[in-house]
């Protein structure tokens, strides 16, 4: 199996002034079509991590950052930032990574089908049958023609994965996908999304604050340690294997 | 290109998406935009209209001699010659201007001043046709009322003279070719060309007139002519002739003291109009940019989504720049629908107090693309402005709601 990431102490800080936060990640490597849980309390900086991954916020540091999406040239993420090479950020982002937020993320002027097939056509990919049984195993395939504002908020979470999944992408990134649904909505969708995530060979990497939730999905799980340090100013948060 | 065609589509769905939104935005426009078009086609209506009545009244460009002297055609030719110079026709002397008229059509004989007129002649400006060799005739107003005549009848003219000792009278057809009105001459005037004029001095000087068959003696004169006519090209440009000519002794009379209130009054207009203008100008342009700025700031989320679904950074700009666009462009065009229901309105409210083809707000075409110019011009920095704010935050900044 090959490594998609490598992350050795990659630092990054929200301080104001000389207090604040940092998030520390000394040595993480994350395989191929691994399925990944970043467990934590709420503002122990999963979502931090997770945009860092997702290529959309540039670390303070690094010893190294890659990434090695499958049938790609591997990255230095860190060497990009520090070019500014953001259009080739944008591209690896667009080719290679899914995202579900936590609050969804669709595009409200735009229907169900529309937001699922943005970033295909963004691809320029031809409409594809797949999209449309992946909205079917998703139980979203009667909707398609709604606004997302007239969905209920699993609903939109389905649409918001479907459209993560729309333009295969080799890795998937969810922050807490399920945090604002009921438990029982909240295993139904997992379960479909774990089957399609191995079903599609797909590296996922999600956040959440379910401790047991992860345990019985049979994720490996990066775990938190949080220290006061720097006289109690900062609140430093490492995640470790 | 693709990303182009998409971030079209895009922007213009979301637009429409938050109708309500987008129309707050094009009223806010407009309601900006229509007053200040208001106020620039009253100052344009008002200006222009006071150029034309009383800066090009012909009356105030006229530079009448006082007494009567002696100039020669090459006096008339030098100064015809000058670009300060619209129109000068000389004048011949006061008896030998005078000509009687007889019509079919009225019993009395009228005793009628001439004048020489040509093209170009500020005082028949109305009148598209000038009398040409020695047959055809301007009536004024008045003295075509005593023949009883209009355009296109024929009347009498007759000259008399003592030649020789004698009493001798001449007659000539003239054609009546037009009739000026009674605001151009109020006098019994008829206006002829200057061949005509000369001749008929010719003739009571009592020289003969071969093209008229009019006899005399056969010395050839050599006319000077103790006054003339003329007008500026401009009302500006009165003031210096009247100096040039005083000075070559020539006494000269001149509406200087209207010129120069009228002078004033347009710049003092133009003064107050233009400050009011541009502080409007620059307060349309706070407000638009304002509300523009404060969309990209609104949009931010979006903006971010767009970013992370892998919109690049350059392009993301075009999204607020585009929505900007609508909102310049729907907001122009209901200022200039309010604006022409208020210019028809306020045309038709102030006609009775004004003179014909006279209208108090009035904007040319191109006033209508300034305004366009302007209005996308500020609605495009604004935007562009906020939008690469927008570019250079990273995605990850707007993603999540506080």
């Amino acid at each position: 199996m090959s490594i998609i990431y490598s992350l050795k102490n990659v630092v990054k800080s929200r301080l104001v002034g000389d207090a604040g936060f940092r998030l520390c990640v000394p040595n993480v490597d994350i395989q191929a079509e691994e399925h990944i849980a970043l467990v934590g309390h709420s503002g122990c900086g999963k979502s931090t991590l997770l945009d860092m991954l997702a290529l959309a916020l540039h670390p303070d540091s690094s010893e190294s950052f890659t990434i090695s999406p499958v049938n790609d040239e591997p990255q230095d993420v860190d060497l990009l930032w520090k070019k500014k090479k953001q259009n080739l950020l944008s591209k690896l982002r667009k080719q290679h990574i899914g995202y579900v937020l936590q609050q969804g993320g669709l595009l409200p002027y735009l229907t169900v089908r529309e937001n699922i097939e943005l970033p295909r056509k963004l691809m320029n990919l031809p409409e594809d049958d797949s999209t449309r049984s992946i909205a079917r195993v998703m139980d979203i395939h009667r909707q398609l023609d709604k606004l997302p504002g007239l969905l209920s908020a699993g609903e939109r979470q389905r649409v918001a994965f479907t459209r993560a999944l729309s333009h295969r992408p080799s890795i998937l990134l969810a922050d807490e996908p399920t945090a604002s649904l009921d438990p029982i909505t909240a295993r139904k969708i997992m379960a479909v999304v774990m089957e399609l995530v191995k079903g599609l060979k797909i590296t996922m990497i999600t956040a959440s604050h379910d401790w047991a939730h992860v345990y019985k999905m049979d994720l490996r799980s990066l775990h938190q340690e949080a220290e006061v340090v720097e006289n109690g100013n900062v609140y430093q948060s490492t995640f470790r294997d | 290109m693709g990303q182009f065609r998409n971030i079209i589509t895009l922007s213009f769905r979301d637009y429409s998406h938050e109708w309500r939104m987008s129309g707050c935005f094009v009223l806010a426009l407009a309601s900006v935009l229509a007053p200040m078009m208001i106020l620039f086609g009253l100052k344009f209506g008002i200006v222009t209209s006071m150029v034309n009545t009383l800066i090009d009244n012909p009356s105030n460009r006229e530079i009448r001699p006082v007494g009567s002297a002696r100039y020669s055609q090459q006096w008339f030719d030098s100064y015809a010659a000058r670009k300060e110079v619209s129109f000068v026709i000389p004048k011949t002397r006061a008896l030998a201007a005078t000509i009687q008229l007889k019509s079919t059509n009225a019993g009395r004989i009228q005793s009628t001043e001439l004048m020489a007129t040509a093209e170009n002649d500020p005082l028949l400006r109305e009148l598209d046709n000038k009398p040409e060799g020695y047959y055809q005739v301007i009536l004024s107003d008045s003295i075509a009322n005593k023949l009883n005549v209009k355009v296109g009848d024929k009347i009498d003219g007759s000259l008399a003279r003592q030649f020789r000792g004698k009493r001798e009278r001449v007659h000539i057809d003239l054609q009546v070719i037009n009739v000026a009105p009674p605001n151009i001459v109020s006098r019994k005037v008829a206006f002829v060309s200057i061949d005509l004029l000369l001749a008929i001095e010719s003739f009571k000087d009592g020289q003969a007139v071969k093209a008229l068959g009019w006899t005399g003696s056969q010395q050839q004169p050599t006319h000077q002519f103790p006054s003339f006519r003329m007008y500026a090209s401009s009302i500006n440009e009165v003031e210096a002739l009247v100096k040039e000519l005083e000075q070559q002794g020539v006494d000269v009379k001149a509406n200087t003291a209207e010129i120069k209130t009228v002078q004033s009054i347009d710049q003092n207009l133009s003064i107050i109009f233009w400050i009011i203008a541009c502080v409007g100008a620059v307060g349309f342009s706070f407000s638009l940019g304002a509300s523009l700025w404060a969309n990209v700031d609104r949009k931010k989320k979006d903006l971010s989504i767009l970013r992370l679904v892998g919109f690049q950074g350059g392009k993301i700009i075009l999204f607020p720049v585009l929505q900007s666009a609508y909102t310049g462009f729907l907001g122009w065009l209901l200022a200039v629908l309010i604006y022409l229901m208020a210019e028809q309105t306020i045309n038709q409210l102030l006609a009775p107090s004004l003179e014909i083809a006279q209208v108090i707000c009035y904007l040319l075409p191109e006033h209508f693309f300034w305004a366009l110019g302007l209005t996308m011009f500020v609605a495009a920095t604004a935007a562009i402005l906020g939008g690469i704010r927008a570019s250079h935050i990273e995605p990850s900044d707007g993603l999540r709601d506080i």
